[in-house]
């Protein structure tokens, strides 16, 4: 068996297990190197990423190819992104213990062991290994009723996912004969019309799919959890597991149910119709940054799953463009809400945004930059991405998920720029000043977002590639 | 007693209904044959001759909890280690090492537990 | 004769005899066994013991039986009754179907199913259910925390005891009772597996709730724990419940460690005795072991015991057994 092709993963969980040691074991507080130290195995699982072989591994149950390529270093770059916004934030909130950057890199593994996986065991197995790791950081702040609510909601709702999709999993099985994805799609293709079971199966592993990029109309746990996680903790949220979760979703789709595209068709276009319109509109009212921000994050995964949706390879490589542009914006956008403290009092309203124009002129400029590209405004990243499947969408004859998602955009533009508003005609005090992790952080996703329409070759390359290699 | 696996539990079947024959029996007989004359006094619950006050069914001790749950953990290897020590002859290294990997894994977690006090009484 | 023994209500009577030839003797010696720890205790007090009944008050045991069987079952009104009756029931039927396994010579057992080892530890992990049980249908406070600690404390000297029987199937590659008896022909288990052999007799004396573990009942704190408010014969039930384990315990000590129905050597004058003779004597080292710790310890605190079987036996334990898989998988003596 070839050892070398799950480097990667083995440097991430062996990386794991020291920390856990050498966390527990001194007597002193090693945090600080243990966060040093994960980020370290990160972006050295991320160089490993980019040299690993393809081909299959675990008798088929593990597989590296330009898809998992792609989408790893996405959910590995979101991961130590959320690492870095974090750091400061955990120090300030008395939350500095070192399980904090595990709890990260062991949802990074499960995310990774997700993209890569070619199995329906494999695929939970990722899947478990990460959801374990959330509900616990949900609830990371344990003396915070708001934290620990979150935590438990997320744990409760999510075992019901869980459950939903081991029961599609055995149906499927049961239909198939095999939980391989390639056994799977033989067995698809050679049975004459569409068992009912095995649909049955389709539909309660998307749906729980479904539930965990918080997809209408398994989205309720989304705000609860946002609002209530610690932010930096709903930043990662937000960015690297659905990056992930969409990359089962597409494989999924597209690998061993390549054939029922009729079947699950109907299901993704309801779901990216439903997470659009209620995106653009459950947000409006919103008077917290981070359940805005939840119900914005809804109405991406609106956008992304209407590359899905239409089936075609131009709406896969949109979809996966979507996601890149929208890890980076969102961990921008949530850069700036971590850095809302003022007196050393972490804020979290739309209001107290207010005067950021004049007292932090530049973060105030790097947040109207997220928030313009949320919307869709050029030339900013964000109107490619959406400019990618909303034209895989016309060519593809679907009228109605273009004509709506022009028409949510245009409505969802109204709260982006009313936090612009905020920011920049209401009257308001200065904020703490922002930790240097931050402004780093700002930057580089801020130079991203604006500069994206410069160089968009090596992304559409790599998009182009990750399709080729998951259509085959 | 066509399947010869199912034969063999079969004994057991019958030990059982046995087994629950006389604990039925015995307490049956019991009943039967003493004399039965509870009243409000004798049958309420016992503390030391005071009224009982407050609920039995409430909180109590987390711990408890946590060692069900590291039971959990631990009896599931001991579950895992069973095919695995019969089979061992017949593996090879690789199945040696293949339990090691996930023995070390369980240490470590094990190591962990230990220093953060979850194994601690008082 | 034969056909009617090869018939299906042939099998079911001889089973029913089989049963009944096994379990008549064991409740017998239940009954003895709390006799002589009556008198061994006595004996190592300096004190008589019971001498009333019957000539050195060898009736005694009957006469204990027939009171409790007079005694009034009380049933508290807060219990759930069901449930309460349930409990002591259920702890008497696994300690006795337990035995269906046991082999008490070369061929034997009852049912001479090939994963007895699993099947005993199955059932002597469900005796959990029947203390918590009574524990929660009691409805006392007291009840209700010596359940606690006794499940809690069986639970964690569960996996020690687990880890010692994987080791001991390292040496014999079977889960079956009668296989593991026949791989001692040569030397006892408990020879080179001495530690082991150690952390599993204590811990059966914890999986009993016995002496120096007793804390479930602890007197002095619970007066009388998870069977404070039993009486009559769902009490006795208890009773015959701990005991029967008890002795199901020193069986399965015997088996695993010292070498079951076999004689100490294979010569003459040892071969003569009979197989059972030297399982019922092992089994009576064992349980005179029991009352000899009995009489001897103090009761442990319960943070010692569960830092015992935590920190000690399960550490120990899973180290022991990684030794003895490599030593076995180095030297080849692996049985296949």
């Amino acid at each position: 068996m070839n050892w070398t092709l799950v480097l990667p993963e083995l440097v991430l969980a062996l990386a794991g297990l020291a920390a856990l040691v050498a966390g527990v074991l001194p007597k002193r507080d090693t945090s600080f190197a243990i966060n040093m130290g994960v980020f370290g195995a990160m972006l050295l699982a991320a160089v490993l990423v980019m040299a690993q072989p393809e081909g299959t591994a675990f008798a088929g149950q593990y597989v590296s190819d330009a898809f998992t390529r792609f989408m790893k270093l996405l959910v590995l770059a979101g991961a130590a992104l959320g690492l870095l916004v974090a750091m400061d934030w955990n120090v300030k909130e008395g939350l500095a213990k070192f399980e904090f950057p595990l709890l990260l890199l062991f949802s990074s593994l499960g995310m990774m062991v997700m993209v890569s996986a070619n199995d329906l065991i494999a695929l939970y197995l990722g899947l478990e290994l990460l959801s374990l790791s959330l509900y616990v950081i949900a609830a990371f702040n344990r003396d915070s009723e708001r934290s620990a609510e979150a935590g438990l909601k997320y744990f409760i709702l999510g075992s019901l996912a869980s459950g939903l999709l081991l029961y599609g999993a055995s149906l499927i099985y049961g239909f198939a004969g095999s939980t391989n994805f390639d056994r799977i799609a033989d067995a698809v293709s050679a049975t004459e019309g569409v068992p009912f079971g095995l649909v049955v199966g389709l539909v309660f592993v998307l749906a729980a799919l479904a539930f965990k990029v918080s997809a209408v109309p398994f989205h309720m746990w989304t705000p609860d959890v946002y609002e209530g996680a610690p932010t930096p903790v709903t930043a990662f949220f937000a960015s690297a597991p659905k990056v992930a979760a969409i990359a089962l979703l597409t494989r999924v789709a597209a690998g061993p149910f390549g054939e029922l595209v009729e079947q699950w068709q109907q299901v993704l276009i309801l779901a990216s119709l439903g997470s659009m319109i209620l995106g653009a509109l459950a947000a409006i009212g919103q008077k917290n940054i981070k359940r805005l921000m939840a119900y914005s994050s809804i109405g991406h995964i609106g956008y992304a799953l209407m590359g899905l949706a239409v089936g075609s390879d131009l709406g896969i490589r949109g979809l996966l463009l979507y996601m890149a542009i929208y890890l980076f914006t969102n961990v921008g956008a949530f850069a700036v809400l971590v850095a809302m403290r003022r007196n050393g009092r972490a804020l979290e309203g739309i209001d107290d945004l207010a005067g950021l124009g004049r007292t932090d002129p530049a973060m105030a400029l790097a947040m109207t930059v997220f928030m313009l590209s949320m919307a869709g405004i050029p030339p900013l990243a964000g109107f490619f991405g959406k400019l990618y499947v909303f034209l895989a969408a016309v060519y593809g004859g679907y009228w109605t998920l273009a004509v709506v998602g022009v028409l949510t955009s245009a409505v969802s533009a109204y709260y982006y720029l009313r936090v612009i508003k905020v920011m920049y005609f209401d009257a308001g005090e200065a904020l703490d000043a922002r930790p240097t992790s931050l402004s780093v952080v700002l930057a580089g996703t801020g130079l991203f977002t604006v500069f994206f329409f410069a160089f968009p070759a090596p992304f559409l390359a790599a998009a182009q590639a990750a399709v080729a290699a998951l259509v085959g | 007693m066509t399947q010869p696996l199912l034969a063999n539990y079969f004994p057991i079947l019958v030990f059982l209904a046995i087994a629950a024959g006389i604990a039925v029996a015995m307490v049956g007989g019991s009943v039967l044959a003493a004399r039965q004359k509870p009243y409000a006094e004798k049958v309420s619950a016992y503390e030391c001759g005071f009224e009982p006050f407050d609920d039995t069914r409430r909180r109590f001790d987390v711990r408890f909890y946590l060692v069900a749950i590291l039971f959990i953990i631990f009896d599931l290897e001991v579950a895992f280690l069973f095919p695995w020590a019969v089979a061992l002859g017949d593996i090879g290294w690789l199945g040696f090492l293949s339990m090691m990997a996930f023995l070390g894994v369980l240490t470590v977690g094990f190591i962990y537990e230990w220093r953060k006090g979850a194994l601690d009484w008082e | 004769m034969d056909a009617f023994l090869a018939s299906p209500i042939g099998i079911l009577a001889l089973t029913v005899a089989q049963t009944l030839a096994l379990l008549v003797p064991l409740l017998i010696a239940v009954a003895y066994l709390t006799y002589a720890e009556r008198k061994v205790m006595a004996a190592m007090q300096m004190r008589k013991g019971p001498n009333v009944v019957g000539p050195f008050g060898l009736l005694q045991p009957f006469a204990d039986a027939l009171k409790m069987l007079l005694k009034e079952t009380i049933i508290p009104s807060g219990a759930n009754r069901a449930l309460f009756i349930l409990g002591p029931m259920l702890t008497l039927i696994l300690a006795l179907i337990a035995w269906a396994v046991i082999p008490v010579n070369d061929g034997w057992a009852i049912a001479d199913i090939n994963v007895g080892v699993l099947y005993l530890l199955a059932i002597s992990s469900l005796g959990v259910y029947g203390i918590v049980i009574a524990g929660w249908a009691s409805n006392s406070k007291y009840a209700f925390l010596g359940a606690l600690r006794s499940a809690a404390q069986m639970v964690s000297y569960e996996v020690s005891m687990g880890l010692v029987i994987v080791t001991v199937l390292l040496c014999v590659g079977s889960l079956n009772l009668s296989e593991i008896v026949r791989a001692q022909k040569t030397v006892w288990f408990a020879i080179p597996l001495f530690p082991m052999f150690v952390i599993f007799f204590i811990s059966t004396l914890a999986e009993t709730n016995r002496p120096p573990f007793d804390l479930a009942e602890g007197e002095s704190e619970l007066v009388a724990g998870f069977m404070v408010e039993y009486s009559s014969m769902t009490y006795a039930l208890f009773f015959l419940g701990e005991y029967a384990n008890m002795i199901l315990m020193s069986a399965m000590t015997s088996i695993l460690f010292l070498g079951g129905w076999l004689p100490p050597m294979d010569i003459a004058p040892f071969n003569w005795v009979p197989g059972p003779i030297w399982f019922i004597l092992k089994i009576m080292l064992c349980l005179f072991t029991f009352i000899w710790v009995r009489a001897t310890f103090p009761r442990y605190r319960y943070d010692q015991l569960m830092r015992l079987g935590w920190k000690i036996f399960l550490p120990f334990s899973l180290v022991y057994l990684v030794l003895t898989a490599f030593v076995l998988k180095l030297t080849g003596w692996l049985p296949v």
